[in-house]
């Protein structure tokens, strides 16, 4: 094995970045470019009556103005109920109506705010409970008529969709007369991804096609929904990505591309459209709201013969990932602990409120908190100390994860042993300084997000090779540093002498995009197939050259060598120099999947995702402090164990650890959204949208654990995603053994905090709108989905 | 017309007086180095020096800054082309992610460490209150900029010496 | 409807140059200084004015000046510049402090004396309770004049000041007092404080307080003293824990507001609590005195 892996290699971009040379998609300028914005609606909800394009076509500078009528299209991930531009109905405050391009930003803005737009306003459903109440308005009337993209969700009464998993008896188990009955209730909120680079795009159409150039981490679904949408060939749609200011998942779908590319095409220059930040405050595709109840049977002695949860996510006006997102309830809600049976119920419910989307660890955020303040009160309920439960429940080698997956390896338990052992090493004082002091130790489950990855490689006639994929450099550093390092291991090259070239769907072979923490592992995995190709040509023809079998030659230092005879060896570069007249030049191409897990039959209904290729675990601990008489929680110290399979750069992936616990740190403390009757976003920019700054945090320690179960190239799995998922639960957590009291909602701002020390009754969480028992809950026929699970 | 003096150059401009010098700097000047992420001094990518003075570009109208003196992050890495130190410790800590925020803690670090040239980790952290980073955490920024400080009175103590 | 015309900048060097063009322009025209907050317009949706009238190059407004019983602090002084003046001015600590704390540094070398005073709709100004504390005066240039008010009547009364009317100065007398702010954030820095609390205070040789003065910012729309808690904490040695209870008894005297960051019943619940902040900070004066 080569020196590259393992290693603390630099950054390839950084140099560039700290001198302010990186051109990102908002940094574009070339000439002749157009200005665009686009007219949004100003209220939640309505029919529309009539648009006026006509007073924008006529404001100076005015190049394009579009409308519906330009995009015939909906996409979606699971159904196609999302218009471009909204159709008949406004279903959301910053909905699209018409989008205008101009010789100046100033100009596209004010002709964008001269379109008049009539609406007859309907009661907006701006919360789930109004949107689930029997007698609520249909958001989406005719949602039987959409185009399903997907199978298998049931949906209806502004449910977009319902997933379910049912094993095992849990009417009997709950039934029983040896179990103690715990019930637990949860709230969070939305968070913004708030990436420094808004969403932004510039569009120009060639030769027929749509160019885009866009801060996105999915160039092939751009491509794709963009198509779809402008009911064009996709082969049409051409999408390259420069570096990308942060994403975190808020540009895991298609934004304003095809705005851009509408205009772009009916004015005949390249068009720019860039979200400003209160845009981005509005409509951003934040993790979704959530309200939960989980409710368990628990003997005395800690088994947990059965566990059933409702879980509701909001998405908005449109279904973007919820429906998807549904999936994951049972591996994060549903996870982590071993369960005599089990039924879950998550639905996605349409709202009158901006459409939500992915971010960093979705769903797990907050199903991990609710499960691990439950986990807490079952430990409350019998007495028992919450590490030890833990210890003696979480799913090791050949355990059933909640769809009858079968779970590999003993890791949770051990990463909780090391989770001891870390803090042990650095106790932390507590100062007697009348604030109360809390703890907390939990557990999580993720996964990756595997799915279809191609790579190509070039080995260059000068020994150098070029990685070809659509990966994106979004910040964490997968694409810029961990692949080519898995190259540069793979061909016996320097990292440096790998080019990484940029994410260009007319390059690249299709990618599933960069997040889920999928990136090294799938583009990693293509890469080093691709790789296997160069080297089995490399060797063919150095095997004539060095006069040797194949099979003893190996790649190092950027040389072909027999094994064990140092002094036989040709540079990589005669190598490809050869190959130039005898074979022509070498490249190889790799592609990569998912395994393909299955769940137990019957036992997952609606689910894209029955059960997980690869599980991540994670194991986080914090302390905290609480001000009794202002709320405020310090975090005084925050410890993780991190399931990694193999660190590439341990130094990058302990860089992924601290920011993605920060962001955490927002999401439980301080990051709020409140969205007022009228459906609008009161946090308008970041003024009153706050994210942690650097005195508000503390320096993680961090224990990477290696060696757990993976099919990752070299046994590696992506770190960058999973450092979120706990933090909300360790924070929850962590304040409710602080207070003394429970904790149900996130975030824990200030006011949270202090209502909950008075007692104060506006902070008790009571969902009425779930119904009781799981069977009020869902809209299948809870009888078959019983029989279909052979209970 | 109004003239400033951008990284020790004489620049004549032809935007309004209100315009922000953020949005002169970086559409006119084609100086994209300074960003604009979020338009109300809170974020702090659009840190630049005008005269002394370490401020957001983004609340800055270009008709304030008349006759004055601009320094942009373009300005902070010698013109043989070498890093400034604290970029180069910004490198060398593997401090970045995504980049955005970058230009802007350079600045407001720049302006710590020419007025307060060891500081503690806190003077860090009150520093960078108007600087957010949505990638790293902050750990390693503030790690950087206290070895570059340290750097840098290491060498003023051997000239000394 | 037409692409709106960019607002003007007229940057007199007089005094009397602004206000006349202030007051010819009348509602057309605003006085700028450090514009942090006018720049903020668009992303609040309200419109600039047609022009903005600079106090930027006002020499006289960008001067501290010391005759021995007031210093006189220019509209167009930034927090930062005053912060750095007053460090050797130990009376006027809660100023300095309010100075130094207010919004992040970038925002303190620009945003000044002036605008803190005048922006309407900004109830978290710091500098507004601190220079109450301290019984501070504003003196006003318009066109009939120079004219001087106490700061609490000018905040109640700064919406209806005719045009042209530029707060041109502040005046804090140079007392004998001991003084100290105490702010309360969301994080631990960087938002606007949900409750602000300036205290100033003469003591005697015993450290008994002969008077004191209390400020409340941020907990009711406008910066206001709170003449019941300062009553109550006279003739009494400074006591944090003592203040907070009876601050608690006397808060019902606010009306807070709601706002997105923090509801009312939050300013109001810990306001004492912020009181014991700044007291406590003013404690060792106490005990220096009874030693």
């Amino acid at each position: 094995m080569s020196d590259v892996i393992g290693a603390n290699l630099p950054r390839r971009d950084a140099e560039d970045k700290l001198r302010g040379r990186t051109v990102f998609t908002v940094d574009a300028a070339e000439g002749g470019l157009l200005h665009a914005a686009l007219c949004r609606s100003q209220v939640p909800a309505g029919r529309i009556v009539s648009i006026d394009l006509e007073p924008a076509r006529r404001m100076p500078g005015v190049r394009a103005v579009v409308s519906a009528a330009d995009a015939p299209g909906r996409y979606g991930i699971t159904i196609a109920d999302h218009p471009l531009f909204a159709v008949d109905q406004i279903r959301y405050l910053g909905e699209p109506i018409a989008a205008v391009a101009a010789e100046t930003l100033e100009q596209a803005r004010a002709a964008a705010s001269a379109i008049v737009v009539e609406v007859e306003e309907y009661t907006p459903l701006v919360t789930m409970a109004q949107a689930l109440a029997d007698d609520a308005r249909d958001l989406h009337p005719g949602w039987e008529d959409y185009d399903v993209l997907v199978e298998g969700g049931r949906r209806g009464r502004n449910i977009g969709w319902e997933a379910t998993v049912v094993r095992g008896d849990t009417d009997a188990a709950f039934a029983r007369d040896d179990v103690r009955i715990v019930e637990t209730e949860f709230v969070a909120g939305r968070q913004n991804q708030a990436p420094l680079e808004p969403r932004a795009c510039v569009a120009g159409y060639e030769n027929g096609r749509f160019v885009i150039q866009t801060s996105t981490q999915v160039p092939w679904a751009v491509r794709n929904s963009t198509a779809r949408l402008l009911g064009v060939r996709e082969a049409d749609v051409r999408v390259v990505v420069p570096p990308v200011g942060g994403g975190f998942g808020m540009k895991f779908e298609v934004s304003l591309e095809p705005f851009a590319a509408l205009l772009a095409r009916a004015a005949g220059r390249p068009v720019k459209l860039v979200n400003s930040r209160q845009e981005e405050m509005q409509t951003a595709l934040c993790r979704e709201n959530a309200e939960i109840r989980i409710r368990s049977a628990v003997t005395e002695s800690g088994e947990i013969v059965a566990r059933e949860a409702v879980v509701l996510m909001d998405c908005g006006a449109y279904g973007g990932e919820q429906p998807f997102l549904t999936s994951m309830t049972a591996h994060t809600l549903g996870g982590n602990y071993r369960l005599g049976a089990v039924r879950l119920v998550s639905r996605a419910v349409y709202t009158n409120t901006p459409p939500n989307g992915a971010f960093r660890a979705c769903n797990g955020t907050y199903c991990t908190a609710a499960l691990e303040r439950h986990t807490d009160e079952i430990c409350a309920a019998i007495g028992m100390d919450r590490v030890e439960f833990r210890r003696r429940n979480v799913l090791g080698d050949g355990d059933l994860g909640s769809t009858g997956q079968v779970f590999e390896g003993d890791v949770l338990a051990p990463m909780i042993d090391r989770m001891v052992a870390l803090r042990d090493s650095a106790p932390v004082e507590r100062a007697d300084d009348g604030r109360l002091h809390g703890t907390a130790t939990t557990v999580g489950t993720w996964f990756i997000f595997v799915g279809p990855s191609a790579a190509t490689v070039n080995l260059n006639p000068d020994g150098t090779a070029t990685l070809v994929t659509a990966g994106v450099e979004i910040g964490s550093g997968s694409t810029m540093q961990a692949i080519p390092q898995l190259v540069a291991d793979s061909l016996g090259l320097r990292p440096e002498d790998v080019t990484v070239r940029a994410a260009d769907t007319d390059a690249a072979g299709y990618d599933g995009g960069v997040g889920g923490g999928r990136t090294t592992v799938s583009l990693g995995a293509a890469g080093v197939a691709a790789c296997d190709e160069v080297r089995r040509k490399v060797f063919d023809l150095a095997a004539e050259m060095l006069e040797a079998a194949p099979g003893d030659l190996v790649l190092t230092d950027g040389h072909v060598a027999v094994n064990g005879v140092p002094s036989a060896r040709i540079t990589l570069r005669e190598v490809a120099e050869r190959a130039q007249s005898v074979s022509g030049p070498i490249s190889g191409s790799g592609s990569f999947t998912g395994i393909g897990v299955q769940p137990m039959s019957g036992c997952a209904a609606g689910h894209m995702i029955g059960a997980l290729d690869l599980p991540v675990f994670a194991v986080h601990e914090c302390d905290v402090a609480v001000d009794p008489d202002t709320g405020h929680v310090e975090v005084l110290a925050y410890r993780v164990v991190q399931d990694v399979g193999r660190a590439i750069n341990p130094r990058a992936v302990r860089g992924q650890v601290q920011g993605g616990v920060v962001q955490g740190l927002g999401y439980a403390l301080h990051e709020e959204i409140t969205i007022d009757a009228r459906g609008k976003v009161r946090q308008t920019g970041f003024e009153t949208y706050r994210m942690p700054l650097s005195g508000d945090v503390v320096p993680v320690r961090l224990d990477l654990y290696e060696g757990a179960p993976s099919f990752g190239p070299l046994g590696v799995k992506g770190a960058g995603e999973v450092p979120i998922l706990n933090v909300a639960a360790a924070v929850s957590c962590a304040v409710a053994d602080a207070i003394g009291k429970p904790v149900s909602q996130i975030p824990l701002t200030p006011q949270r905090v202090l209502g909950l020390v008075l007692g104060r009754a506006d902070e008790d969480v009571e969902l009425r709108h779930i119904g009781p028992g799981w069977r009020a809950n869902v809209i299948a026929d809870p009888d078959e989905l019983m029989a279909a699970a052979g209970v | 017309m109004t003239e400033l003096f951008v990284n020790g150059e004489a620049r004549r401009v032809h935007a309004d007086p209100m315009t922000p010098l953020s949005g002169v700097l970086r559409e006119e000047l084609h100086l994209r180095g300074t960003k604009a992420a979020c338009g109300e001094g809170f974020c702090g990518s659009c840190t630049v020096f005008v005269d002394d003075d370490a401020v957001a570009s983004c609340l800055v109208p270009l008709g304030l800054a008349e006759g004055r003196s601009v320094r942009t992050v373009e300005s902070l890495a010698d013109p043989t082309g070498a890093l400034s130190p604290l970029q180069q410790a910004m490198k060398d800590n593997d401090a970045v992610q995504c980049g955005m925020c970058f230009p802007g803690m350079l600045m407001s670090l720049t302006a710590l460490l020419e007025t307060n040239p060891s500081p503690e980790r806190r003077d860090v952290h009150e520093a960078l209150v108007g600087n957010i980073c949505r990638c790293t955490g902050y750990e390693r920024i503030v790690d950087a900029a206290l070895t570059a400080a340290r750097a840098a009175t290491a060498a003023v103590e051997e000239d000394a010496s | 409807m037409t692409v709106p015309t960019a607002p003007g900048l007229y940057q007199p060097t007089s005094l009397d140059d602004a206000v006349e063009r202030l007051a010819v322009a009348g509602p057309d025209a605003a006085p700028i200084a450090g514009a942090t907050w006018i720049m903020r317009s668009p992303s609040r949706g309200e419109p600039f004015h047609r022009e903005y009238v600079s106090l930027a190059r006002i020499e006289e407004l960008r001067r501290i000046d010391d005759d021995g019983a007031a210093l006189t602090i220019g509209a167009a002084v930034t927090h930062a510049r005053l912060a750095q003046a007053l460090t050797g001015y130990p009376a006027l600590e809660a100023l300095r402090q309010a100075a130094a704390a207010s919004a992040n540094p970038s925002v303190r070398r620009q945003a000044t004396v002036g605008g803190n005073l005048c922006t309407r709709d900004f109830a978290a100004a710091d500098l507004a309770p601190a220079l109450l504390s301290l019984s501070a005066r504003v003196v006003l240039a318009g066109p009939a004049g120079i004219t001087t008010a106490p700061l609490s009547t000018f905040l109640t009364t700064r919406d209806s000041q005719p045009p042209g009317t530029v707060l041109a100065h502040v005046s804090v007398p140079l007392a004998p007092v001991v003084s100290a702010h105490a702010r309360l954030t969301l994080r631990r820095a960087g938002d606007y404080p949900v409750a602000i609390v300036s205290v100033a205070a003469t003591l005697d040789q015993a450290g008994v307080v002969e008077s004191a003065t209390v400020a409340v910012g941020s907990v009711e729309p406008v910066a206001r003293l709170w003449p019941e808690l300062a009553a109550a904490m006279t003739g009494r040695p400074l006591d944090a824990d003592e203040a907070v209870r009876t601050a608690r008894e006397l808060a019902g005297a606010f009306t807070p507001r709601t706002s997105v960051e923090a509801d009312g019943w939050y300013r109001l619940q810990v306001l004492p609590t912020v009181v014991g902040r700044a007291v406590r900070a003013l404690e060792p004066h106490g005990k220096a005195g009874r030693t």
